[in-house]
């Protein structure tokens, strides 16, 4: 009892929080039969900064709540103190496992939002470049689910491929995790012969990885034991709490916004969607697995596809000029001035952008007063939805199941804490 | 829908423990005679492509000095607040030049964007990613430490007028 009364404001709040669930119990009640304990934020299964408080008894988790927030920076704030071009880089740190596709995801908004159309090459790029985080991002996902779990070797074969991507984007971009790469109205820089031939010979090697790891876990007694009907989520309680990407693919639900929306060109491209329909911890595990080999198909095809022509747009009251035409012809120059002053000034009005990240659906809702700052912004990021899922699969289940559940859903929480 | 049926029904023999150790082992024996994917660091250094954003400098021309006419643009687009610029005149042709120009490396973020928006090629990414210091004023990198030779930063203007 002491102990409770010195705790601070917020472990009341989540203990009271606990105590609700059941209206029965007091916590006199609790202190007898039933333990509270906390995990994380410095627990190494909680990829980063998740804090779980959990009400047990002896092995069996009663209720679960949630406590995010240890890396809030802010993001949705600040974003309305800088110009759309100064945002970009801040992109990169939401969902750092797949930094591209948020790049991407974000300058597509703002492009709606300002009504930019954007080069055939470009476009084809940024999907080359998308995939390819989604690989990269769910190598991670992956890797660190079988560590969780205890296989230490998928870890390290997962990264090892993973690594091979972050060469790729330090080729492309020039950075291998902050790539910062999309501009408003296009990409940074052309991919060079020397960056597509490293995609390819990647693609090419990455098919036997890919098997071997599958070998490794896919018919893996242990592996399979351990997660079998482990974390189940219903398909209805899935679309109720808005969980998206893989997470509510496991659970039976075909939804994928580059079909159901298509942005980009994916309406051109010939690629499944892979849907398990069991909802645990393996058909989770499953749809990444799934969506690798999709992944690594639709790159092949956008190489195959590629086009020729700009990477930047050519409007130059809201994008950056090219390099060459700012040193030598004066009104490039004062339109460089201009945008980066005083930004690209979208119309007045508000605009909601989501893709199909690597863990979900990215939105930006944006709402432009006409200057050249977000007046309002607002990030729907996937892994803070996909999180609202805990308390309920992990209901029942032995506390160190809770660690391949967490695994499973697969948050980053650069993202949920925004 | 592409329901699927996961490859789950283990056959007896995949049940069984013993063959299935022999198995993981003889695929550890295999993998100890691959090529070695690590980099043994300070021994063997990594050498960034041209597309490589390192430490960002100033361009130094062979004798006129610093190409910078301290537009202070490239502080007003720095997402880190990173760059200070303070402008003086000068006789030369240029007419302005930065008295100051400082680039606080615990602030930077690697961006890029003071290279894109400079007007006169005058900050350019370097391949330099070996920054360490043993005090904060240390990371604060004045004009002695950012300006570079033109001659050694050659490939990243290439590259800067071929790609951007
Ligand atoms: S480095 Fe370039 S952008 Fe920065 S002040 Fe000098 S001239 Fe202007
Ligand atoms: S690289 Fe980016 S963060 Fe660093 S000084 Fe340049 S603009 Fe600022």
């Amino acid at each position: 009892m002491e102990k409770y009364h010195s705790a601070n404001l917020s472990d009341q709040r989540i203990i009271d929080a606990l105590i609700a669930q059941d209206p029965d119990i007091t916590i006199e009640d609790a202190l007898e039969n039933e333990m509270i304990i906390n995990m994380g934020p410095q627990h190494p299964a909680t990829h980063g900064v998740l804090r779980l408080v959990a009400r047990l008894d002896g092995e069996t988790v009663m209720s679960v709540v949630p406590e995010l927030g240890y890396l809030h920076r802010g993001y949705e704030k600040m974003a309305e103190n800088m110009t759309y071009l100064e945002y970009i880089p801040h992109t990169d740190r939401l969902d750092y496992t797949s930094t591209m596709a948020n790049n991407v995801a974000y300058v597509m908004a703002v492009e709606k939002l300002a009504g930019i159309e954007v080069p055939k090459r470009a476009q084809y790029i940024r999907m080359i470049v998308a995939e390819l985080s989604r690989i990269a991002g769910h190598l991670v996902a992956v890797g660190t689910f079988a560590l969780d779990v205890g296989a230490v070797t998928a870890f390290m074969w997962t990264f090892r491929e993973r690594e091979k991507i972050q060469n790729i984007f330090d080729r492309i971009a020039g950075a291998r995790f902050t790539t910062s790469y999309t501009r408003i109205g296009g990409v940074a820089s052309d991919l060079d012969s020397e960056a597509i031939k490293m995609i390819k010979e990647f693609l090419d090697q990455y098919k036997d990885a890919h098997e071997e790891f599958e070998k490794l876990l896919n018919t893996n007694r242990i592996f399979i034991d351990r997660l079998e009907g482990i974390g189940i989520l219903p398909k209805e309680d899935a679309i109720n709490l808005g969980i998206t990407g893989p997470n509510l693919r496991g659970s039976g639900v075909e939804y994928d916004i580059r079909r159901a929306k298509p942005y980009l060109f994916y309406n051109e491209i010939d690629f499944n969607i892979p849907v398990y329909n069991e909802g645990d911890s393996l058909a989770r595990y499953f749809v990444r697995v799934d969506e690798l080999k999709e992944s690594s198909k639709i790159v092949y095809q956008c190489l195959d596809k590629l086009p020729q022509g700009p990477t930047m747009a050519n409007d130059a009251k809201k994008v950056l000029p090219k390099k060459e035409e700012i040193y030598t012809k004066m009104e490039e120059l004062i339109h460089d001035f201009m945008l980066v002053n005083f930004g690209i000034n979208p119309p007045v009005g508000d605009v909601y952008s989501a893709v199909e990240n690597p863990k979900g659906e990215l939105g930006f809702y944006i709402v432009s007063n006409g200057t050249g700052y977000p007046w309002k912004f607002k990030i729907r990021s996937p892994s803070f939805c996909n999180l609202q899922a805990l308390p309920l699969i992990c209901k029942n289940q032995m506390i160190s199941d809770v660690v391949a559940i967490i695994g499973s859903i697969d948050p980053v929480m650069g993202e949920a804490d925004k | 829908m592409a329901v699927k049926k996961r490859a789950k029904d283990l056959n007896i023999l995949e049940k069984l423990y013993i063959p299935e150790i022999v198995k993981g082992m003889t695929l550890t024996l295999k993998n100890m005679f691959r090529p070695r994917v690590t980099m043994e660091y300070p021994e063997q250094k990594f050498e960034p492509p041209a597309s490589y954003r390192g430490r960002p400098v100033l361009v130094q021309e062979q004798d006129a000095g610093e190409r910078c006419v301290a537009c202070g643009l490239c502080s007003r687009v720095c997402p880190a607040l990173a760059i200070e610029v303070q402008a003086n005149e000068t006789d030369r042709e240029k007419e302005r030049f930065p008295e100051k120009f400082e680039i606080n490396m615990l602030r930077c973020i690697f961006c890029g964007f003071c290279e894109e928006v400079c007007p006169e090629e005058a900050i350019v990414m370097s391949k330099d990613y070996e920054l360490v210091y043993t005090n904060r004023e240390d990371a604060i990198y004045g004009k002695d430490k950012l300006l570079v030779p033109v001659e050694q930063l050659q490939d990243r203007i290439d590259y800067l007028r071929n790609f951007k």
